[in-house]
């Protein structure tokens, strides 16, 4: 599978020079925790409702400042046509909870370790139904070739 | 997914009780439609960059020329 076939919800950037009060109304109004701020075309870091919290709030930062002051950096990115397992090694590598995918250096959304956990249970849910079916109701055999 | 100016984004809820949210396409900074889209969300006006996902999708509009 495709990286980008595994991104669940859509990608929402904000430019470096937005503010922290925008970059906050933003979240709250299209439902996501985490924005990329991008520059140009490309994403330069990325703005987690977390970092509103410890960057901003917690240290009581004016609403408006600069989204990028409060941005994470650096970015860890990955190729919208890589295999998803390229993102569990960088997952596992860099210790983050989300990937920026990009297509060249442009944006295209952002991959989580909670989509890979939802796309992981539904495969491991259907490994094991057939094991459970057989544990609860016994195992069929098939009838053996005839033979001569 | 191809988008004109004026058109609404809908972005579905991701939980049980969540409401859809939606926006306005003011810009389209892909070729021929396609995204990124800058996009005016609810009544406040507040703008940002836009990539759709599978849980977004555009009602379009006519458009007088």
């Amino acid at each position: 599978m495709r990286t980008m076939d595994a991104i669940r919800r859509s990608g929402v950037g904000v430019r470096p020079d937005q503010t922290v009060r925008e970059a906050a109304v933003l979240m709250e109004q299209t439902g996501v925790g985490s924005l990329a701020v991008i520059d140009g075309n490309r994403v330069v870091g990325m703005v987690t409702d977390r970092d509103l919290v410890r960057r901003a709030m917690a240290r009581d930062l004016s609403p408006e400042a600069r989204v990028d002051g409060v941005m994470s950096t650096p970015v860890v990115t990955i190729p919208a046509d890589a295999d998803l397992h390229d993102a569990f090694a960088l997952f596992r590598d860099h210790a983050v909870r989300r990937l920026a995918v990009v297509n060249g250096e442009h944006f295209v959304g952002t991959i989580t370790i909670d989509d890979l956990l939802v796309d992981l249970a539904a495969d491991l849910g259907d490994l094991v139904r057939p094991i459970t079916a057989e544990t609860i109701f016994g195992h069929h055999d098939s009838a053996p070739p005839a033979t001569r | 997914m191809q988008a004109s100016v004026g058109d609404r984004i809908v972005i579905k809820g991701h939980r049980v009780g969540e409401p859809e949210r939606d926006g306005e396409v003011i810009e389209i900074l892909g070729s021929d439609g396609e995204p990124p889209y800058v996009v005016r969300w609810g009544d406040t006006g507040h703008e940002s960059w836009f990539f759709p996902g599978s849980d977004a999708s555009v009602q379009h509009f006519e458009h007088s020329s």
